[in-house]
């Protein structure tokens, strides 16, 4: 699992994360060419790439994968859960921004 | 002299031409702002993708994403977009040209996208490999092109760049070298901290297999990016090609107006001229 990998010393987790109501949260966009499925702050965005399900959480390491055919779940800091459907995409995961390239 | 009845249903049909014209012109207007404002969001994520690209890459050479013990065929493929029907102007007949500069029987295989441009293709007799509809909608499922693009150790593109509404351009570029100049980086000491490596990044399920999947992905964005282009130009085409005929045809209109009244004087003037000289002549005839 992508989130259980040992924090190295080269990391943005020694800058504090942001938080509401304390908990930590990241900005997240997911997105194709032309739309955007979900762009906002959130608590966790879990998926499944070729290991197995993850889910990435605020402070997470740097991470480059590719997802397979899943539902995308981003939980907003406000509203409901987002599922999205992927077909093919790429995450990518940086300085608490997690970015999802959708049907690349 | 036409007879004033002939030049007046001239005339009509004409003022059909320049209603048709109208609405065409006005039909592009909209569709160049829809298409432009698409393209502009696209670009964001393209330019997004390839900076993660440029960090990432490995070698200087692109390889479609090939195989390495995958052989390609030893001819460059040549790839044409072109609009799917006629009304675009001339802009496929002078990517056409273009494409005829080069083209090479024996050395070269063609893919043609549009329906206008295999049509072109076989008015000039030159035979296509292979050939697909222009897609569309904003999806375009690219993975047919990308099979075939990735058994050929070369291809080249054939597109039409939009530059602005009044000038669109032929272009021709090699896929591989648009790729590794795009993800190539010019000065390495700017790049810093923000070097994709397995040093600072997490890679699932491998570097080398995220590296060979960008790859493919860079290809496929590149195609569509060119699909996009393509469109843009062939759609500011017609828009000029509409307004150029409204024009013409709204010229025409006033000069079949003009002749249209002169013709009709003309036919008084010879009905009056005639009914004088019958009076001149009962004048005559009662004098006598």
């Amino acid at each position: 699992m992508a989130d259980e990998t040992p924090t190295p010393a080269v990391t943005e987790s020694e800058q504090p994360a942001n938080t509401h109501d304390g908990k930590p949260i990241m900005e997240v966009k997911v997105y194709a060419p032309f739309q955007v499925y979900f762009e906002g702050s959130a608590y966790s965005v879990s998926a499944v790439n070729d290991t197995g399900p993850f889910d990435i959480l605020p402070r997470h390491h740097n991470f480059l994968c590719m997802l397979v055919p899943c539902n995308l779940v981003v939980k907003p800091v406000e509203g409901d859960s987002k599922i999205i459907k992927v077909h093919r995409a790429l995450m990518h995961v940086k300085a608490d921004r997690v970015v999802v390239f959708m049907d690349v | 002299m036409r007879r004033p009845l002939e030049i007046r249903a001239q005339e009509n049909a004409v003022r059909s031409v320049v209603s048709l014209t109208s609405a065409l012109e006005s039909l592009s207007s909209m569709q160049i702002a829809k298409t432009k404002n698409k393209v502009l969001i696209s670009n964001q994520f393209f330019d997004e993708v390839w900076s993660i690209y440029k960090q990432i890459r490995v070698d200087a050479l692109f390889n479609f994403g090939r195989q390495v013990d995958e052989k390609p065929i030893d001819k460059e493929l040549l790839i044409l977009i072109t609009a799917k029907g006629g009304l675009s102007g001339d802009i496929d007949q002078r990517l056409i040209r273009k494409f005829i500069e080069r083209y090479d029987q024996a050395k070269n295989d063609v893919l043609v996208i549009g329906h206008h441009g295999a049509l072109k293709l076989k008015q000039s007799h030159i035979d296509y490999t292979y050939y697909f509809d222009l897609p569309e909608k904003d999806y375009i499922n690219l993975d047919p092109l990308m099979d075939i693009t990735k058994k050929y150790t070369r291809s080249r593109i054939f597109y039409q760049d939009y530059i602005s509404l009044s000038q669109q351009e032929i272009k021709d570029v090699d896929l591989s070298e648009v790729v590794s100049s795009k993800g190539r980086i010019a000065d390495m000491s700017s790049v810093g901290d923000d070097l994709v490596s397995e040093k600072n990044y997490i890679f699932e399920p491998s570097s080398y297999a995220v590296a060979a999947y960008l790859e493919n992905s860079i290809l496929r964005l590149t195609l569509a990016q060119f699909i996009y282009d393509s469109r843009l130009a062939q759609v500011a085409s017609r828009f000029k090609a509409m307004s150029a005929a409204k024009e013409r045809s709204v010229d025409t209109a006033t000069q079949l107006h003009t002749e249209y009244n002169r013709a009709k004087r003309n036919q008084v003037d010879t009905r009056l001229k005639e009914s004088l000289a019958g009076l001149k002549k009962i004048r005559a005839e009662g004098a006598a």
